[in-house]
């Protein structure tokens, strides 16, 4: 049994999380709020889709991944507040009107017939683009005043990854023939197009690149 | 993709037959029945029942499409209307999680109905309850779907544990306690947001609870749900209490369900009359 009154050091030799981190607190609110409606945007568009899309195990999957993604949306919209920003509302928009172009040509398609752009758009581009991002902020923010977020990321970015599984290996069995991987492919590059103009989920400086200094960053 | 999504554009594969309640009300087969004895003293599901094995496989059919179409209906609820200004952003995260529950049950649904020897589309698939989930008013939807509809399914999965566990079921039995809590969870959510969006507003409160007055009288045509052990599906009132349901409005489906059982018979009276 250790010595009760001997110190020890606060950080033991094995807990290596650093202090400095790249957003401020607003950089990482505004960044929360924009994860917000980019999760809302996705679980309305899965919800909407289930009574259009007719293979029953791809309806039954669409129906799981909305809650999901609704579920990363109320995590963001409770953590809004905790980053000084008490109207959620206020930093749950869009990062800019690329972004609302992406979803508009994201939830375009409808007909029973069209199953491969809904899936490609959801879990070839859009999903693709989550991983990125939420990957970037668990990477470069502060381990210990970011912690929450880094929490919520954590969880979000396994669902991210199981979600993004499910979603390929849909993709990969409904395209039969050489036409249909055709019509996949000309579908994501329309919208990896769009969202190339978005600049991503948060918009210009996602990933990093042609990242501006948030004033109160510490790099 | 459109706001609002037409009941008959439902995106099926090749094995379903879907038919309407018009089309169900047409049909010959369910006014005139063969059977020129009265009404049988107990219709209820039970093992003990000659046709129990179909009328057990085709309810469960019946269960499995309601699962679809309540997927659908939640899903759609969370898109045809605006985030904030038609309906609340917490409102529509019950929804999704609704969706993911419904979802659990279709897979479910499925299985079952492979444990009791049926098959996909070895019945026709009613659409109205997805008729019910057409409104324009996300209130109306909650009290169609969420307390008229999902309060039947509190019924029928009542009716159908009861029934797995007379039968030695234990399969059957696990399944349906497990639906039953979630469907519980859904009705409770349509009564505290039907309460909540209409504290202020008792207009619109009261056009909700006609409507859901109306599916639940939709829904009791036949008398295929009441308190009478002539009715297949018993009324679950224990489970609707827990789901938000006060006596009263648990009474006064009760009567309406009896009705409607009453009403039933005497048509098939009146059919078999006009047929001999």
């Amino acid at each position: 049994m250790a010595d009760a009154k001997k110190p020890r050091a606060p950080f033991a030799p094995w807990d290596r999380r650093e202090l400095p981190g790249l957003f401020s607190v607003e950089e990482s609110a505004r960044r929360v709020g924009a994860y917000k409606w980019c999760e809302l945007k996705l679980f309305e568009a899965l919800g909407g889709w289930i009574a259009t899309v007719p293979e029953l195990d791809v309806k039954m999957r669409l129906g799981a991944h909305c809650y999901k993604h609704a579920w990363h949306a109320e995590l963001w919209h409770k953590r809004l507040p905790e980053l000084r920003e008490m109207n959620p509302d206020r930093l749950s928009v869009a990062p800019n009107e690329d972004m609302v172009s992406f979803i508009a040509a994201l939830t375009e398609p409808e007909a029973p017939e069209l199953t491969i752009e809904k899936l490609v758009g959801v879990y070839r581009v859009f999903i693709p683009h989550f991983i990125s991002a939420y990957t970037f902020h668990l990477n470069n923010t502060s381990d210990i005043t970011d912690a929450p977020t880094m929490r919520s990321l954590r969880f979000i970015l396994q669902d991210e990854f199981e979600d993004w599984r499910d979603g390929e290996m849909l993709i990969q069995s409904l395209i039969e023939t050489p036409a249909e991987v055709d019509r996949a492919a000309a579908h994501q590059a329309r919208l990896e197009k769009i969202l190339l103009a978005a600049g991503g989920i948060t918009g210009s400086g996602t990933i990093g690149f042609n990242t501006l200094k948030h004033e109160g960053a510490l790099a | 993709m459109r706001k609002f999504f037409p009941v008959e554009d439902l995106a099926r594969d090749e094995r379903f037959n879907q038919i309407t309640m018009d089309d169900r009300m047409a049909d010959q087969r369910t006014a005139i029945t063969t059977d020129s004895r009265p009404s049988r003293a107990a219709n209820r599901i039970v093992p003990s029942r000659g046709d129990a094995s179909d009328a057990a496989r085709g309810l469960m059919h019946g269960i499995f499409v309601g699962e679809i179409q309540a997927l659908e209906g939640a899903g759609r609820t969370c898109w045809d209307f605006t985030t904030g200004e038609e309906a609340p952003f917490e409102l529509k995260l019950d929804m999704a999680r609704q969706c993911w529950d419904e979802a659990r049950h279709v897979e479910i649904s499925i299985k079952l109905s492979d444990w009791m020897g049926s098959e996909i589309g070895e019945y026709a698939e009613n659409t109205v309850l997805f008729q019910a989930a057409c409104s324009n008013d996300p209130v109306l939807r909650l009290a169609g779907v969420n307390r008229a509809l999902e309060g039947l399914a509190i019924d029928v999965f009542t009716t159908m544990k009861e029934f797995g566990e007379v039968a030695g079921d234990q399969y059957l039995e696990f399944a349906e306690d497990w639906m039953l809590a979630d469907e519980v969870t859904h009705v409770k959510m349509g009564s505290d947001w039907l309460r909540k969006i209409t504290e202020n507003d008792p207009e619109r409160r009261k056009k909700a609870l006609d409507f859901q007055s109306v599916v639940d009288k939709l829904f009791s045509y036949g008398g295929t749900r009441s308190e009478s052990q002539e009715s297949p599906i018993g009324l679950a009132r224990r489970f609707r209490e827990l789901a938000g349901f006060d006596d009263q409005e648990i009474d006064v489906i009760a009567d309406l369900s009896l009705a409607a059982l009453e009403e039933r018979k005497a048509a098939v009276l009146e059919a078999q009359a006009a047929h001999n």
